[in-house]
């Protein structure tokens, strides 16, 4: 309901003073994320930055609630995701993990999964749901019946993506889908997230550590550094005049600013 | 009490079984394996233990109540609890609750409809059958149930990418860790399957040799074994069954959320 009332440009997901605090083996109390505060459109890609440990995967696991906030909100088409059913909120709301991972089967066993989770009849190979994602995805119906196990890392990849889109998500969580793919597959990658962002009216928040996709694809971008937001804005904007020495000394590191060869 | 067809061994002729024990000490140094001291240790707790066990039966065949038998079966239970929790090394999380819980159901369930129904003696407590009874299976059923704890927390383990990705897909904490569950249930019931399809042409099981030696006729040994292998069995598969179901729900939140580990 709270969805049609809101015109295209509202946020879908908004995180208010978002916080996170762990308890070290030592017994201290860690801060993980520190008073996050964000939003995110549809039809938008927002990326998140930042260095190892900077808290950017466990910031996009409460959004779907594979982790809880110490303090904070997290809205979801204005309501309170903590008020949400996890397994409603995880058709909406769908993750693709740092690391593909295929179930035993073939690749369309693998997109029947989530129907069969929720108890659901799996579409078959000819069905409109299978087309639509293999096209989303660019993947080829020929594919369904290999096994999935065997595909290249890439090809994982693009099957994780069209097994997060089948049940229709309104936001798109990504962590790190670039981490395990060569340059021309993260090109690759790059335009199809872009493709489906725009066709699927989708709000797709994308942590990495890739400058690539930071740079071509991202519409908003956040630096991450010690659970803190260091830098926010219009990615190729805050990308061309960073603000501070760390995001200046991140956006300098040797293995970053590679452009991907085709 | 003394049975005629037995014969009795007084301690000179234990002190002949201890040379086997002084052999064995012997070729182990031979060996330089350099487990001399605990074999030797070993075998002096046995013989102290087992003189220890002898006397307290004897005490608890004198008197003719009920509350000596069950709080020996309880010490029983506690201290094979203990052996298991030292014995495993990554425990499941609430590990004495979950073992606990089920042995004290499982191997009770069973002990009692074994000694009530099966074998239906009077009075239901009398010593004679209950303790040993129960030993065999409690005794069995830890080893099962330590199995069952020690997998399910190595395939929770491992499996945590599966699992997460099946709960990102909208499963619930019982589906995304299905797998990990059946194999470890089916860890535990492995030995006990082969030790039933290998009894009696491999080795001719403790119990009925037992009975054999006192003047029991083989037959009825061998039926008396024949029951305390379905028992045995029994138990193993229902305490392991509860272990795995309780287990595996330790690891989640009621939120559908794989906790963290450490």
């Amino acid at each position: 309901m709270n969805q049609q009332q809101k015109s295209g440009n509202d946020p879908i997901v908004e995180l208010i003073d978002v916080g996170v605090t762990k308890l070290s083996p030592t017994g201290q109390n860690v801060v993980i994320l520190d008073r996050i505060s964000f939003a995110a459109r549809p039809g938008e890609i927002t990326g998140i930055i930042g260095p190892s440990g900077s808290g950017k995967s466990t910031l996009i696991r409460l959004i779907n609630r594979l982790d809880e906030p110490s303090e904070g909100r997290i809205l979801l088409n204005d309501e309170n995701i903590s008020a949400i059913d996890p397994l409603l909120l995880r058709q909406k709301v769908a993750m693709v993990l740092q690391k593909p991972f295929m179930f035993e089967g073939t690749l369309l066993d693998n997109l029947q999964r989530p129907f069969l989770f929720r108890n659901l009849t799996p579409p078959s190979d000819e069905s409109i749901e299978i087309t639509r994602v293999l096209e989303l995805v660019q993947l080829s119906t020929e594919m369904l019946v290999r096994d999935a196990r065997s595909l290249s890392g890439g090809e994982q990849q693009r099957v994780n993506l069209a097994r997060a889109l089948i049940s229709h998500p309104q936001v798109l969580l990504l962590d790190e889908p670039t981490s395990s793919l060569d340059r021309p597959a993260t090109a690759r990658l790059a335009t199809t997230l872009h493709n489906i962002c725009s066709s699927e009216h989708l709000a797709i928040i994308v942590v990495t550590h890739d400058l690539y996709l930071a740079e071509h694809i991202v519409d908003h971008l956040i630096y991450l550094e010690q659970g803190k937001i260091m830098e926010e804005g219009a990615g190729t904007q805050i990308l061309a005049k960073p603000q501070t020495a760390a995001f200046r000394s991140f956006l300098t590191e040797p293995d970053r600013n590679k452009e991907p060869s085709s | 009490m003394s049975n005629p067809h037995i014969i009795p061994l007084d301690v000179i002729q234990l002190v002949y079984a201890y040379g086997l024990i002084l052999l064995s000490l012997a070729l182990a140094r031979l060996q330089q394996i350099g487990h001399e001291k605990q074999l030797l240790w070993a075998s002096i707790r046995m013989l102290f233990q087992l003189v220890a066990v002898g006397y307290l039966l004897h005490l608890v065949f004198a008197v003719n109540s009920p509350f000596p038998v069950i709080l020996m079966l309880l010490a029983m239970a506690g201290f094979s609890l203990q052996v298991a929790g030292s014995r495993i090394k990554k425990r499941i999380p609430n590990f004495y609750r979950v073992m606990g819980s089920s042995i004290f159901i499982g191997c009770g369930g069973v002990t009692f409809y074994f000694c009530l129904v099966v074998v239906g003696y009077t009075p239901w407590f009398d010593p004679r059958y209950l303790i040993p009874l129960a030993g065999m299976i409690v005794g069995n059923a830890m080893n099962g149930a330590s199995l069952a704890a020690e997998r399910l927390s190595a395939e929770m383990h491992e499996r945590r990418e599966e699992i997460e990705t099946a709960l990102c897909l909208g499963a619930t904490s019982r589906q995304s860790a299905d797998q990990a569950v059946r194999n470890a249930y089916s860890a535990s019931l492995r030995p006990t399957i082969n030790t039933m399809a290998a009894t009696g042409i491999v080795a001719l099981p403790g119990m009925m040799t037992g009975q054999i030696l006192s003047g029991t006729e083989p037959i009825v040994a061998v039926r008396y074994q024949i029951a305390i292998m379905c028992a045995i069995t029994g138990a193993v598969a229902i305490t392991s069954f509860l272990i795995v179901q309780q287990g595996y729900r330790c690891f989640f939140t009621d939120a559908h959320q794989l906790k963290g580990e450490g």
